[in-house]
């Protein structure tokens, strides 16, 4: 046995080879996939349910490693209906991440690789014309005549052409905070199928990520402003320095900073963890995204903090109307934040349902050890109920159930393959032998 | 804001260093502004009428530097407790910040300032607070780890502040720390045996034939199977590297553990064994914990006493229960509601703290949590308040509560 396992920890440098250049191979293939030129047909899908704005379908993201394949979301599906807040929770390692990161399609290549599954995101996005330019909305006069504007330079002067007589410009429509409007029509992608170059119109723009380390993710050598404005310079064609401005000091008052004025003209190293949170919320908003994925936003924050920006994400949901995909190790977050809630182990999903199903009825023996398990400021008790041991090895995964060596409630159909997805009421969905009708 | 806060920085840096000791007020009794004298009776007037206009809140400060001082004077004659194993007075832990050319401090860090609690023999004191608060140097400074710049600190009866470090050596078979990164705090080149057996080797625990016995019998009461004891750290996971972390404060057969974080960076499952192994070590060995952390419902789990700190200073103090059932101090009351509540339909009233934790080095007047104190008052931007007794054990730092002289 021991023998055994010393094997399966270290390979030799033979093996570790034949593994890497098998690995190669592979993720070759993928990546000149992910290059390719593609046809907006080719990715182009539609959605089952059209209340939802993503549906994962049966994901499958794997990492090839010299050590060999980690599995690190192995068959993952959920959906996210429009306006909602989704959870999900698990411990580290559990793939959670992973997934949020195969929706951006920002996994570290070329060991990572979304291997297959569907995501389809219903995308609204200008209508582009033939050229791929997007279509303006003049702001024409009640009788639909065109309004001309004059076309200024640098100075406010009016610029003149070569007879000396000013250039005009068909006006067009802006919206509140100045940006200028485009004609807009709804999409749906298959983001697993989309090569890189076209995410560029997803990311940022359509989705949003509001990452977990504010300290790492803003950029030391700009100024907030400067990458506040990018956003907005990338994303809406036509703008100008000034309306992207505007539009960014617009954001930041919409996070609560008090002087976004001052905020704008200083650096990250200036401002405290809560504050960078804010800033980062504020960028992810920028893009005007209908999906903002925030993995572990407050894990890296005080609990006063955290506070402070968890009704400030509660509160901004409801007024840009957008949905929420909140990954999260903390259960009190979850129960405080999401409609619906999905509990991941060990790369797959174990239980998924409404807020109140698995708070009230957890049915995995996981979600309720995890539940048992978390001390509360209410509970009394002595000693705290512990899972026993760790997750296994993400390297050749068991064929059976992940959890069956640290279950309690285990049965004889867990000696066989991994369990299904079970339904056991509308929205709750469980993968464990023991609600199995088969095996009562 | 970062204007202001430097413009800030330069008033404190004109006043000098932060103990009053060496500020002369004859000087500036001899420009024609009023006296030192009257200028304490108008402050004494605003406070008494709670209009506070014209308040000099510098004399004010520096009058209760001056109190702190002859406070922390008198106790000091004081004999130690003797039921306490764990006793500090006053302790205070400065960091140099800013020197002049002459290397004369100009500004503080105050990290520490004035901590005062008592811990019996085989209790728990949880601190808890904000990142920046403190509670780490404090920890720290308890071991001796850093010098602390003033207090006492009584250690088993004996004061162990004014100790050197060779002085304190036979003492650190008796105090240990465990601390919060079980990544960064083991040594990658060493086995586990090795680890282990180290501590009982250099402090000569047991006899050099038995080290070997003595080591794995520790591993097996911090749940480590004996074949670890060949391997090396990055072999384990978080939550093992943790148990070796304990196994080797245990294992010289320490009195006071100073546990600094020891599950923020674990998981929730991983969590629950750790503080499970603690508390059952705890019953085992009677052990004295500092446990140090920011997750209220650890702390909660685990103390007999708890105590809150915010920048630098105690603003309560007091048992688990007491604290709990009915917390007096704003900011321990606006802790407590940030805990999320893993129940989706209960809907709480949630105080939230405006802003961020000001600077240490440089601390707001009067008490340091006016500007995010949802009581806040007028005397609190001018006056500290008064760390006081308002139950027997329980201590709190507010100006809510009657401050009449104890």
């Amino acid at each position: 046995m021991a023998e055994e396992k010393k094997n399966r920890h270290y390979l030799t440098g033979k093996e570790v080879r034949a593994i890497a250049k098998e690995n190669a191979k592979i993720t070759r293939a993928f990546e000149k996939k992910k290059k390719r030129k593609a046809a907006e047909s080719e990715f182009l899908s539609s959605m089952k349910d059209p209340k939802n704005i993503l549906e994962v379908e049966d994901l499958h993201t794997y990492f090839f490693t010299d050590q060999g394949v980690v599995k690190a979301v192995n068959g993952v599906s959920f959906d996210i209906p429009q306006g909602s807040t989704v959870g999900v929770v698990g411990e580290s390692g559990c793939g959670k991440s992973v997934t949020s990161m195969s929706i951006m399609q920002l996994l570290q290549g070329p060991a990572g690789q979304i291997y297959s599954g569907s995501m389809r995101f219903k995308s609204y996005d200008f209508k582009r014309d033939g050229k791929g330019n997007p279509i303006p909305i003049w702001d024409d006069d009640e009788e639909g005549r065109p309004q001309y504007d004059e076309v200024k330079d640098r100075k406010g002067n009016a610029k003149l052409d070569k007879e000396g007589k000013p250039i005009l410009e068909r006006r067009q429509k802006r919206d509140e905070y100045g940006t200028l409007l485009y004609e807009m029509e709804e999409k749906v992608f298959d983001i697993a199928k989309m090569p890189t170059k076209e995410m560029y119109r997803l990311r940022g723009r359509q989705i949003a990520m509001i990452f977990q380390e504010p300290m790492t993710s803003l950029n030391p050598v700009f100024t907030i402003g400067n990458q506040l404005d990018e956003v907005t310079l990338l994303h809406f064609p036509g703008s100008t320095k000034e309306d992207a401005k505007r539009r960014s000091i617009e954001m930041l008052n919409l996070v609560g900073i008090a002087m976004p004025e001052r905020v704008y003209k200083s650096y990250p190293h200036e401002l405290s963890g809560g504050m960078r949170q804010r800033v980062m919320i504020s960028m992810a908003l920028a893009g005007d995204p209908r999906l903002i994925i925030a993995d572990e936003p407050t894990t890296a924050l005080d609990v006063t903090i955290q506070a402070q920006i968890l009704d400030l994400l509660r509160d901004l949901k409801t007024r840009i109307n957008g949905s929420i995909l909140l990954i999260t190790h903390d259960l009190g977050i979850i129960a405080e934040m999401a409609d619906y809630v999905v509990v991941m182990y060990a790369g797959r999903i174990i239980e998924r349902g409404t807020a109140s199903e698995i708070f009230h009825h957890p049915m995995h023996p996981y979600t309720i050890g995890l539940q048992k398990s978390k001390p509360t400021m209410d509970s009394e008790s002595e000693s705290l109920f512990n899972i026993p041991g760790n997750v296994p090895n993400p390297i050749d995964m068991p064929d059976y159930c992940y959890f069956r060596e640290r279950c309690s409630g285990c049965i004889k159909a867990c000696f066989g393959e991994y369990p299904p997805m079970i339904q056991v009421g509308p929205t709750h969905f469980v993968a464990c032998h023991l609600y199995d009708k088969e095996n009562k | 804001m970062m204007d202001k806060k430097k413009d800030e920085t330069l008033e404190e840096s004109e006043n000098g260093v932060p103990m009053s000791a060496d500020a002369s007020p004859e000087t500036e009794g001899t420009t024609a502004q009023p006296t030192e004298e009257e200028r304490a009776e108008k402050n004494a007037a605003c406070i008494a009428s709670g209009d506070f206009e014209g308040f000099d809140d510098e004399l004010q400060a520096r009058r209760e530097a001056v109190a702190r001082e002859q406070k922390a004077e008198e106790d000091k004659a004081l004999p130690p407790d003797e039921n306490a194993l764990l006793e500090v007075r006053h302790l205070k832990m400065y960091f140099p910040l800013k020197k002049s050319l002459g290397g004369k401090v100009k500004v503080w860090l105050r990290a520490v300032d004035d901590i005062s609690f008592t811990l019996k023999a085989g209790e728990t004191l949880g601190i808890v607070g904000e990142s920046g608060c403190g509670k780490t140097t404090m920890g720290r400074a308890i071991l001796k780890l850093y010098k602390p710049t003033g207090g006492q600190i009584f250690f088993g009866g004996k004061d162990i502040a004014p100790y050197k470090s060779s002085g304190m050596r036979p003492l650190r078979t008796q105090m240990q720390i465990i601390f919060q990164d079980p990544y960064s705090s083991l040594p990658p080149r060493s086995t586990v045996g090795g680890i282990l057996s180290e501590p009982v080797r250099v402090h000569n625990i047991v006899p050099k034939e038995k080290t070997k016995e003595y080591v794995l019998d520790v591993m097996d009461q911090c749940g480590l199977r004996d074949y670890y004891f060949e391997r090396y750290p990055h072999e384990f996971s978080g939550g093992q590297r943790q148990r070796i972390c304990i196994a080797r404060a245990l294992s010289v057969n320490p009195k006071l553990v100073v546990c600094d974080e020891p599950v923020s960076a674990l998981d929730v499952s991983i969590q629950a064994q750790i503080i499970n192994l603690l508390k059952r070590l705890q019953q085992q060995r009677g052990l004295t914990y500092v446990f140090i952390s920011h997750d209220l419902s650890v702390v909660k789990h685990i103390s007999d006493r708890i105590g809150v700190m915010y920048l630098g200073s105690m603003v309560e103090f007091g048992n688990k229960k007491d604290i709990f059932s009915h917390p007096m101090h704003p900011y321990t009351q606006a802790l407590f509601s940030a805990v999320p509540n893993p129940n989706p339909d209960v809907k709480m009233d949630r105080i939230v703290l405006k802003g961020d934790i000001p600077s240490p080095a440089n601390p707001p007047k009067g008490c340091k949590f006016h500007t995010r104190c949802p009581k806040c008052m007028e005397i609190c931007k001018h006056v500290a308040p008064v760390y006081k007794e308002y139950e027997p054990g329980h201590f709190v730092a507010c100006h809510c509560y009657p401050q009449e002289e104890a």
